[in-house]
């Protein structure tokens, strides 16, 4: 039981250390270019844990998640620009409207398997993108159609969620990251999340042992979509500027699906891991190969995907746990006497 | 007490009649055995019963309420477990995480159902592969898992549904043992099986069904030596020849 303890607490301090690490980073680094890709990889790894709500603790494969972000950053840039309302709040607006919305997509779709559920996904992301792209006004709300929202750098500060300097944004994005984590977390050990699995599994047993799966499926995506939008108002606020084509596309949705699935989705380390591996390739093929190869980080992904669906069917994320927990027990062997 | 009741249950698949007016009833505390050749539409009368179609015609009484049309969540609330012919696993899962999926038809906290799944891992002697992937089980385990997430969920009526199928014959001896054990913890037994000797040894009344509709029923000794049954069995391989 002793040892047992100091083990846990050997865990307790890596995990301490990773999160003195990822706060004093920008302490150390100073580059507003380096710090620009890591609240970029935060926010894919915040993106893809509320992702995995859905697509990996309920089994199914949403390919529409870009369409919560949109709403999210619609919702609180329009409160903003024409209200005055702070983000914060357009942040919850933005976060419900969300969540009925992945209400009323998921009540048809939850009764489609496979890939029926993903194209329909994806055929409701993009028809909202269509539908932003070609609304000027909405009622009273002005979407200004294909030519996007540009929210001037003025009133800055933390009331109006816009700042000059990268690190404001570091610390925002990492807090909602270690937020969704914890409740990722807490969630895949309480009944839901094991509801979530059995009905992802085995949706017959699972509706015999007393679940009711598609109202469950439906909690957790209203959860995933509530806290993808969030993402949607931080981005929007991040570069102050959002644009139908670049926020709702499908290379966003597909994007937070190669991350989940090579890091290992339904997981809680799969996401952050995925994005730590994913993000990099994104940012310099994008850089580098931007213009002559604009594509060319989706096709890196599909090859990786492929291998890693051979070797490792449940991602990365499970060698590397495996690795580390034999890293564990050799630093604290099993005491003698014990199982 | 009847705690169970068919009443003419019939089950159309298109043009096919699986069950053709079925009347059978179960008494609270009892084991009652379904037997049949092949397709003769046992497993259709429990997905009936169980919640999984609703019957074509006819009703179905649990504790004297009507359930035609209940789901088979709510009809697990209200004490009713079932298992399937074709074991269903959650495969990726530990054999630990399986049954708390049932317990926590009745318990909301982790600890609580994590502390009902032992006691029935224990009672199942399963609890040393508690820790096991589930799809990595034997055949036979995988039948006790099927037992133990259903007893998770604290049914007062328990349907099984070829569980002793594909063991060897002591680990048929175990299952009848368990499943004279789980009667006199109360549960009322309804179950199919095709090995006789474990039906026999195990039921109070048996009911024969063949083409969907009964043709014998009574205590074992007199449906062993009923005509009609033993031309059902028979009836097929005389066919032939
Ligand atoms: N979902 C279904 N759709 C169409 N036909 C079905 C379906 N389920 C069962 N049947 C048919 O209904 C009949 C009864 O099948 P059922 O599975 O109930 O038989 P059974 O008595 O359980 O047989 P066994 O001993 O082989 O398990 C069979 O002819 C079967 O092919
Ligand atoms: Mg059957």
């Amino acid at each position: 039981m002793g040892e047992q303890m100091t083990r846990q607490n050997l865990q307790i301090s890596s995990l301490l250390l990773v999160g003195i690490i990822t706060f004093g980073l920008p302490l150390v680094l100073r580059s507003p270019t380096y710090l620009h890709i890591l609240i970029l990889l935060y926010l894919y790894a915040y993106l893809t844990s509320s992702w995995n709500l859905v697509g990996g603790f309920a089994g199914v494969l949403p390919l529409g998640h870009a369409a919560f972000v949109g709403i999210g950053a619609y919702s609180s840039t329009i409160l903003y620009l024409q209200y005055g309302i702070s983000p914060w709040l357009g942040m919850i607006v933005g976060g419900i409207l969300a969540a009925i919305v992945g209400i009323i997509i998921g009540l048809p779709t939850f009764k489609m398997r496979g890939a029926y559920f993903a194209l329909a996904t994806i055929a409701f992301g993009e028809g909202i993108r269509v539908m932003v792209e070609n609304i000027d006004y909405l009622g009273p709300f002005n979407l200004n159609g294909p030519r996007g929202l540009q929210i001037p750098p003025r009133n800055v500060g933390l009331t109006n969620l816009m700042f000059t300097t990268k690190e404001p944004y570091y610390y925002i994005i990492l807090i909602m990251l270690v937020a969704v984590l914890a409740l990722t977390y807490f969630i895949s050990r309480s009944k839901l999340g094991y509801y979530l699995n059995a009905g992802g599994e085995e949706p017959e047993a699972a509706m015999s042992l007393g679940v009711n799966v598609a109202r469950c499926k439906l909690i957790a995506m209203a959860m995933s979509s509530f806290l993808t939008a969030l993402a949607g108002t931080f981005y929007a606020q991040f570069t102050l500027f959002i644009h139908p084509k670049s926020i709702i596309s499908l290379d966003l949705s597909f994007e937070i699906a190669f991350i989940a699935l090579i890091g290992g989705r339904g997981s809680i380390a799969g996401p952050v891991l995925g994005a730590l591996l994913l993000r990099p390739v994104s940012d310099f093929s994008r850089i580098y190969f931007g213009a002559t190869l604009p594509g060319l980080h989706l096709i890196i992904f599909g090859t990786v995907l492929v291998l890693v669906m051979i070797y490792q069917p449940r991602g990365l994320q499970e060698p590397l746990t495996r690795v580390y927990h034999k890293l564990l027990y050799r630093l604290i062997p099993e005491p003698a006497g014990t199982e | 007490m009847k705690i169970l009741e068919l009443k003419n249950l019939t089950k159309d698949f298109g043009g096919l009649r699986a069950v053709d007016n079925l009347n059978l009833s179960i008494d609270d505390g009892q084991i009652l055995g379904l037997i049949g050749p092949n397709g003769a539409g046992k497993s259709t009368a429990f997905n009936c019963i169980a919640g999984v179609y609703p019957p074509s015609e006819g009703d179905i009484y649990f504790n004297g309420e009507k359930i035609n049309n209940e789901k088979p969540w709510n009809l697990c609330k209200k004490g009713l477990a079932r298992t399937f012919q074709i074991v269903k696993p959650f495969s990726s899962k530990s054999v630990l995480y399986n049954v708390m999926v049932g317990s926590f038809a009745n318990k909301d906290k982790r600890a609580d159902a994590e502390k009902k799944s032992l006691e029935i891992l224990k009672y199942l002697h399963l609890e040393d592969k508690k820790d096991i992937r589930a799809g990595n089980l034997t055949i036979a385990d995988r039948k006790r898992l099927e037992i133990a997430r259903a007893l998770a969920t604290e049914p007062r009526l328990l349907l099984l549904d070829e569980v002793m199928a594909g063991l060897r014959p002591t680990e048929v001896d175990e299952m009848v043992e368990i499943i004279k054990n789980l009667r006199e913890s109360g549960i009322t037994v309804f179950v199919i099986e095709h090995i006789m000797r474990a039906i026999m040894a195990l039921s109070d009344w048996i009911v024969v069904i063949h083409f969907g509709q009964k043709i014998a029923e009574g205590i074992p000794e007199t449906v062993a030596a009923d005509e009609n049954v033993i031309k059902a069995y028979l009836g097929e391989e005389y066919g032939v020849s």
